[in-house]
């Protein structure tokens, strides 16, 4: 068995084996999964997660709760899924005053997020395919655009791949998320703009564009992807993610299946540079499609005609 | 629908056995998610769900994250049923 070296990961596994006996059987699985550099990574994030935590007032305990308290959400989210085949919410105005508009919720859901992209195997998945890939464009990045940062820890890593000489611009709705990300990256560099994306227009162009789970927070993500596309400069690269079959609070357009990512992309006047599809779940394709689990698609894009 | 709580650990056992693809699984009152290797937090959703099918019953969010062990679960079943 693999020695899990971080010991703020150590203790979060301890934790949730008396917490949560029937998640901790899943995280042990994750972490027979990761490798040397998720060690490294993991543990420059608890030094600097644990130090925000604490100038709040608040420790990892805190933490661990926030992530169960998201994965019971989710957990009743998927029964639901599973009984109608459909998301709870499927209006913006239902997850903003649910979730976005809640100051609570926001809070422990955050917290919660920002602990599932170390404990997440697709989630580490999809960050490792990110950061692997973003250095091919350094060159060609003067300006990085990211739209829902949500905790900011792909922006900091973006910040930190990227010439010093790139500007950065983030566009959230929410003020808890801008917080979060303000906090976690800490840099003068970020424009932090409160705002909806689709009234946003400042008459610049975008060379690197990053969506990271957003999509299916929207009613009609094809309009969303066709405003990037007007933001991204002709030679732009745009990074999204977004996954099928995934119910949460605040997911409210469901795509059932890759395909139907794909179509929409292209109908954005897109091609995809490449793509990634990650499961959520540790199991064979044949059960990921009769038990209806989540995909994370990841793709690098640029426009149609680039 | 009229069961005892024997005739419900029968009928919940033979949802494990097929949900969790082991033949093997004997669950009593006191089988927690500890004894049971498959019985992760996604087999639990599935389990919720076909144990809601086949008793044609629904779970409380509170039930479904509630439960400590199958006699729990066999104790709500029953609640709904009788």
């Amino acid at each position: 068995m693999r020695k899990v070296m971080n010991e703020h990961i150590h203790y979060i596994c301890e934790r949730i084996a008396v917490l949560s006996p029937i998640h901790s059987k899943k995280l042990r699985k994750n972490m027979e999964f990761f490798d040397d550099r998720y060690d490294a990574m993991a543990d420059a994030f608890f030094k600097k997660y644990v130090g925000i935590l604490q100038r709040d007032n608040k420790d990892l305990d805190y933490a661990i709760d926030c992530y169960l308290q998201m994965l019971a959400d989710v957990t009743d989210e998927t029964v639901e899924f599973l009984r109608t085949g459909k998301y709870t919410s499927t209006t913006f105005a239902e997850v903003n005053s649910r979730v976005y508009a809640s100051p609570r919720v926001m809070e422990y859901y955050m917290h919660g997020l920002l602990m599932s992209q170390f404990l997440f195997k697709h989630h580490y998945q999809t960050l490792s395919f990110f950061i692997d890939t973003l250095p091919q464009f350094i060159n060609t990045t003067k300006s990085y655009l990211e739209v829902g940062a949500g905790h900011g820890f792909y922006l900091s890593r973006a910040l930190a791949i990227l010439d010093e000489r790139t500007t950065f611009t983030v566009v959230d709705i929410s003020e808890t998320s801008l917080k979060f990300t303000r906090q976690f990256t800490g840099d003068n560099r970020v424009d932090y703009i409160l705002g909806d994306i689709f009234e946003f227009d400042n008459g610049k162009k975008y060379d690197f564009i990053t969506l990271g789970e957003v999509l299916e927070h929207v009613e009609d993500p094809l309009s969303l992807l066709l405003k990037l596309n007007s933001l991204l400069s002709d030679d732009g690269v745009l990074f999204f993610t977004t996954p099928t079959n995934a119910p949460a609070i605040d997911h409210v357009y469901l795509f059932n299946n890759v395909e139907e990512i794909r179509d929409i992309v292209i109908s954005a006047g897109f091609r995809i540079v490449s793509e990634r599809s990650f499961l959520s779940e540790d199991v064979s394709a044949e059960k990921a499609e009769k038990y209806k689990i989540a995909v994370l698609f990841n793709a690098f894009l640029q426009k149609a005609g680039a | 629908m009229v069961m005892d709580k024997s005739e419900i650990l029968k009928t919940v056992n033979a949802i494990f056995v097929d949900v969790l693809d082991d033949q093997d699984v004997i669950l009593t009152y006191d089988t927690t998610a500890n004894d049971v290797e498959e019985w992760d937090s996604l087999n639990h959703i599935q389990l919720v769900v076909a144990i809601e099918k086949q008793f044609k019953i629904r779970f409380m969010s509170r039930e479904i994250q509630g439960w400590s062990n199958v006699g729990e679960m066999v104790n709500a079943i029953s609640s709904k049923l009788n």
